[in-house]
């Protein structure tokens, strides 16, 4: 009894701590004031591991998601062994996915459910020695538009004069023109870009690729 | 897969448990396939999952199992592992379906779970059936109605789900075109017909039943085909 007081103490603290959140980014219905400053919040603590491998952030993350992967587990399992194996396999993902999170996609709530509910398929089906020819991955793609080759395929086709892209990137919203700037113009790699400007560094491959479309797009219309 | 607008849609619980991961197999990929073709659906799916996942991070555990490990370990050999700076590339598959007028190009989850091969049947009356063996607890296939063809008019003792990859058809209740997604209950009897002929990926949770004419002799083979397809003896 002592144990689950305990654990249930430690929920109602990741609670708090998840609410940190800030609320435009989260479908929440909370009207709690922020208990903790931004420093501390989910999506600080994911950048932290995604863009600088902070073993303190990825810890915290630890605490605050395990139980609730666990409890996901033992929801669709009803095995111990197994919820657990999955609280080992999702905090993996998250931990090898990081750099790839996309906050511009929802938040790091929905992406840890997601990744949660998509190991759990796939280790219920190997279990079940079910066929594996179609992954859980295949059946919620997480976004055909994050695709990076678009990116670069994009790269060789700017054959117009500086004075017009640079017209161009200013009718780019102000996030997009951002990366832009710091990829293009102070040729920092993807990974230097994200860190300068804060954002995981697959928000900014996705709002690059974005950019790089709109701007192909003006200068196709204006020719 | 140019995305296109779709009349019939899973009812919003039914997108709830897809995003929760509650359904078969087999109707995870008749709706993952629809929604590939419907904006609409998609975007109901991102807010659905923020709210399920909302209420994941808030909800007081109902397991009387407590979470205990030693989480040290697991992370040290967590951290332990490279991190992917880009998403895995998988190499893309054609995933057309030939019918003899024409081809269609399925949606890609589709294309993986035929990818290991399409073995059609006749089932005569001018209708094909090519099994996807995928769910233990439901028979999924493909199905493919000629030009003018029309199915015996049957009931199903549990759920049909059909999404309609091409073409068109029509039953007593309506009409169904590309992307449309159809969910029966048992109280539904129905004779579908085409007139320009039409390709579904259909789910069935128990044999179909026929309630009509000579069909009705094939019941007994339908039941045994359930058994064969989703491998498995009924009680």
């Amino acid at each position: 009894m002592t144990t689950l007081n305990a654990t249930m103490d430690q929920m109602h603290m990741g609670n708090l701590a998840s609410k940190a959140e800030p609320a435009s980014k989260a479908a929440s219905t909370s009207t709690k004031p922020l208990s903790q400053s931004d420093t501390d919040s989910d999506e600080k603590l994911l950048l932290d591991v995604g863009n600088h491998q902070s073993r303190e952030a990825f810890n915290k993350l630890f605490e605050r998601f395990s139980t609730k992967i666990f409890a996901h587990g033992m929801k669709i399992t009803r095995n111990e062994q197994l919820s657990k194996d999955l609280v080992q396999e999702a905090m993996m993902t998250v931990w090898q996915k990081a750099p790839l999170y996309n906050s511009d996609r929802g938040n790091v709530q929905s992406w840890i459910f997601t990744l949660t509910r998509n190991r759990c398929f796939d280790m219920l089906r190997k279990q079940k020695r079910q066929p594996m020819c179609v992954s859980a991955d295949d059946i919620w793609p997480a976004g055909m538009e994050d695709s990076e080759s678009l990116v670069e395929r994009d790269q060789g086709s700017l054959a117009v004069e500086f004075s017009n892209i640079e017209r161009f990137l200013t009718q780019l919203p102000e996030a997009q023109q951002a990366v832009v700037e710091k990829v293009y113009l102070l040729n920092l790699t993807h990974e230097e870009a994200a860190a300068d400007l804060e954002i995981p560094l697959g928000t900014l491959k996705s709002r690059l690729r974005l950019a790089m479309g709109k701007l192909r797009q003006l200068i196709g219309t204006s020719e | 897969m140019t995305t296109m607008k779709s009349n019939l849609h899973p009812s919003t619980e039914m997108l709830e448990k897809f995003v929760s991961g509650d359904l078969s197999v087999g109707v995870n990929l008749a709706i993952s396939a629809h929604v590939e073709m419907c904006d609409q659906c998609k975007s109901a799916i991102q807010e659905i999952e923020l709210r399920t996942a909302d209420q994941w991070t808030n909800a007081e555990s109902s397991s009387s199992a407590v979470y205990q490990a030693d989480t040290a370990s697991m992370i040290d050999s967590i951290i332990a592992t490279p991190q992917l700076k880009e998403p895995i590339e998988e190499e893309s598959e054609v995933g057309s379906i030939h019918m003899l007028d024409r081809s269609v190009k399925l949606p890609k989850v589709l294309a993986k779970a035929a990818s290991e091969g399409l073995v059609w049947k006749q089932l005569g009356a001018g209708i094909s059936q090519a099994d996807v063996k995928i769910d233990e607890e439901a028979h999924c296939s493909f199905l493919y109605m000629k030009p003018g063809s029309q199915t015996p008019v049957h009931k199903h003792q549990g759920t049909e789900t059909t999404l309609v990859l091409d073409g068109s058809m029509t039953d007593e209740l309506g009409e169904y075109g590309k992307s449309d997604f159809i969910f029966r209950t048992n109280n539904d009897t129905h004779q579908p017909r085409t007139e320009d002929g039409c390709l579904c990926f259909s789910v069935l949770d128990s044999p179909l039943t026929f309630t009509k004419g000579l069909a009705r002799l094939l019941n007994p083979i339908n039941r045994l085909r359930f058994q064969r397809a989703v491998g498995k003896t009924l009680s």
